[in-house]
């Protein structure tokens, strides 16, 4: 079933010099039980769009959609209550560095307790306290923490940052929401405590049907554990398909760069081998280009690329590009 | 072939007060010995708190070592040389728009590391500001601009030319690579090797990338909770670690 469904979803933000398009029409969807990555650079958008699908974005921004649907409903036809209602209750989120996202002045025990809802406690209203404590231990160990009774005590700035992401990711299940949006959740984390976070992720994801929305730079850990993929760049969607073939078959000339650029990807490359970088570097937000936002960089850039190129389809694949690198043209 | 800086037997502990009178030590480092020759590049790799900066730290002087040497092309190195020293070995930090000084232009910051660590005339230290920005591909007239005015890859590359205008021998990236987006990290990676097949520097990369560590190192370090466990060849590492811990790592990296 089509849990999200999103078509053209814009964010704009008036500032002196007029309206600044953060995200231009881009469209996103996700199946119940789905991995899907987004990837892109810094400043692409990839957080303002899993704030727009929370609904946590600030009120400066103006956010506009085709179709913003949740299971069906659109949410942002919805009163305010509404939407916050249906958010709180099936999506969750892990925010970006966790220990800065969690409460300084509060024991963690505290802080998880908080995040589970009164429908999901069995007994009476007096038993609640207990039960609830019950349940925070329970989240904990599910998680991989063993020592609950040390942590459930201790404030975030005690614990390690590979132990806040997990307790964010306590939290974060504890309403059993059917969307985990996880942004950048790697990037403060040892590899070996990646790996961790990876596996819990996709134990979710296999026993609870979890469907998650993976937001990360790195476009090898998002390869490794995600089913589709969409790409980022600069507010507009390159490219959207299935990872595995997306990654043998880029269309797109960014992805093709991304791609490119990693050396995992590539095993013909020599030891100590110059990389494959597109020249340039990412523009501001105050100075972007017209057209396709790639324009500039792009190694393939003709005349036509000052319009924005539609969004195509190539059975499950869908890119923008007005000269995508293989297929279509050629066929 | 001639290392260009060796360390024996370094070890390094802090002392952190408990309570009132007694007090307890930190061994932020014990005995760890390695060597690097001239264009090579060693990984230092390891999870936090196991003594990579540290080390970065001992090595550049801003800490002095409790025991062991560290020899730079044959001499040994002392705190109180730093002057002599500086210029060789260079250091850059994890977050470039960090480290550099939003008041200033960045000619004025270039001129201010050649004022305070060269002899040089105003003219000649123009010249080789210039020199500098073209070798990392900046323009001359990004000298003028401030800090904020670059995007995150080229501070990076300002940040490079601060390290890289005393023409040192030695440069160490302590995770200056994990910040950047991919295509700006290519870009980098790209201009480091390009640099070292020119100049013939040595970097130390102090990192949590295992993946770009097998493509640009040579020689692979693990450290943990200060005691160096698998050195040697990056392959050799990577293919057959010798204890627990680095097996563990180099699993990780399938995820």
């Amino acid at each position: 079933m089509q849990l999200l469904d999103i078509r053209n979803l814009t964010l704009e933000l008036s500032t002196p010099d007029g309206m600044i398009r953060a995200v231009d029409r881009v469209n996103l969807s996700l199946k119940e039980g789905e991995v899907r990555g987004l990837v892109g650079e810094s400043g692409s958008g990839k957080s303002l769009i899993a704030k727009a699908i929370m609904g946590v974005l600030h009120e400066r921004w103006k956010v506009s959609a085709d179709r913003f649907n949740w299971c069906g409903q659109d949410l942002l036809r919805l009163p305010y209550h509404e939407q916050r209602r249906i958010i709180s209750r099936d999506i969750a989120m892990i925010y970006q560095e966790p220990s800065r996202s969690m409460d300084p002045t509060s024991p963690i025990g505290e802080q998880l307790a908080e995040a589970i809802p009164d429908h999901l406690l069995e007994g009476s209203w007096w038993q609640r306290g207990y039960y609830r404590k019950k349940r925070a231990i329970a989240l904990l160990h599910k998680v991989g923490i063993r020592d609950h009774a040390a942590v459930l005590n201790s404030y975030p700035y005690q614990l390690s940052e590979g132990v806040c992401q997990k307790i964010m990711i306590a939290m974060a299940i504890a309403k059993s929401p059917k969307l985990l949006i996880a942004d950048e959740p790697t990037t403060a984390l040892e590899s070996t405590t990646q790996a961790q976070l990876f596996r819990l992720l996709a134990s979710f994801n296999q026993l609870k049907g979890t469907s998650i929305l993976l937001i990360s730079h790195e476009l090898e850990t998002v390869a490794r554990n995600t089913d589709t993929l969409s790409v980022l760049y600069c507010g507009q969607l390159v490219e959207a398909g299935d990872t595995a073939t997306l990654l043998k078959h880029p269309l797109h000339p960014y992805t093709h760069a991304l791609i490119k650029s990693v050396p995992e990807f590539q095993p013909d490359l020599g030891f100590k081998q110059q990389l494959y970088a597109l020249h340039g570097s990412i523009p501001t937000l105050q100075h972007l280009p017209i057209g396709c936002r790639l324009g500039p960089r792009c190694p393939n850039a003709r005349k036509e690329c000052v319009k924005t190129p539609l969004f195509e389809r190539q059975q499950n694949h869908y890119f923008s590009c007005h000269f995508p690198l293989s297929g279509k043209t050629n066929e | 072939m001639s290392n260009l800086i060796e360390v024996r037997g370094l070890s390094k502990s802090y002392q952190k007060a408990r309570g009132m009178f007694s007090r307890h030590t930190v061994l932020a480092l014990s005995n760890v010995s390695f060597s690097l020759a001239a264009g090579q590049t060693l990984a230092i790799v390891g999870e936090t708190g196991s003594g990579k900066s540290t080390l970065a730290k001992l090595l550049v002087g801003i800490e002095q070592p409790d025991s062991g040497e560290i020899l730079l092309a044959g001499q040994q190195l002392n705190c109180a040389d730093y002057q002599k020293t500086n210029h060789l070995i260079r250091y850059i930090f994890q977050d470039a728009a960090r480290s550099l000084d939003p008041n200033q232009k960045i000619a004025n910051i270039l001129h201010d590391v050649l004022r305070y660590s060269t002899v040089l005339s105003f003219e000649q230290r123009e010249r080789k500001i210039a020199d500098t920005l073209k070798l990392l591909g900046l323009l001359n007239e990004h000298g003028n601009y401030y800090p904020h005015m670059f995007s995150g890859g080229q501070l990076q590359r300002v940040a490079l030319a601060r390290a890289l205008i005393l023409d040192p021998k030695i440069l160490i990236l302590d995770e200056a690579l994990t910040a950047l987006d991919p295509s700006l990290r290519a870009q980098i990676v790209n201009l480091l090797l390009e640099l070292q097949q020119k100049t013939g520097l040595a970097y130390l990369l102090i990192t949590n990338q295992l993946r770009l560590v097998r493509h640009i190192a040579d020689q692979t370090l693990v450290l943990h909770k200060g005691i160096s466990l698998d050195y040697g060849d990056t392959s050799a590492v990577f293919e057959n670690p010798q204890h627990e811990y680095s097996r563990k790592l180099m699993k990780s990296i399938e995820y």
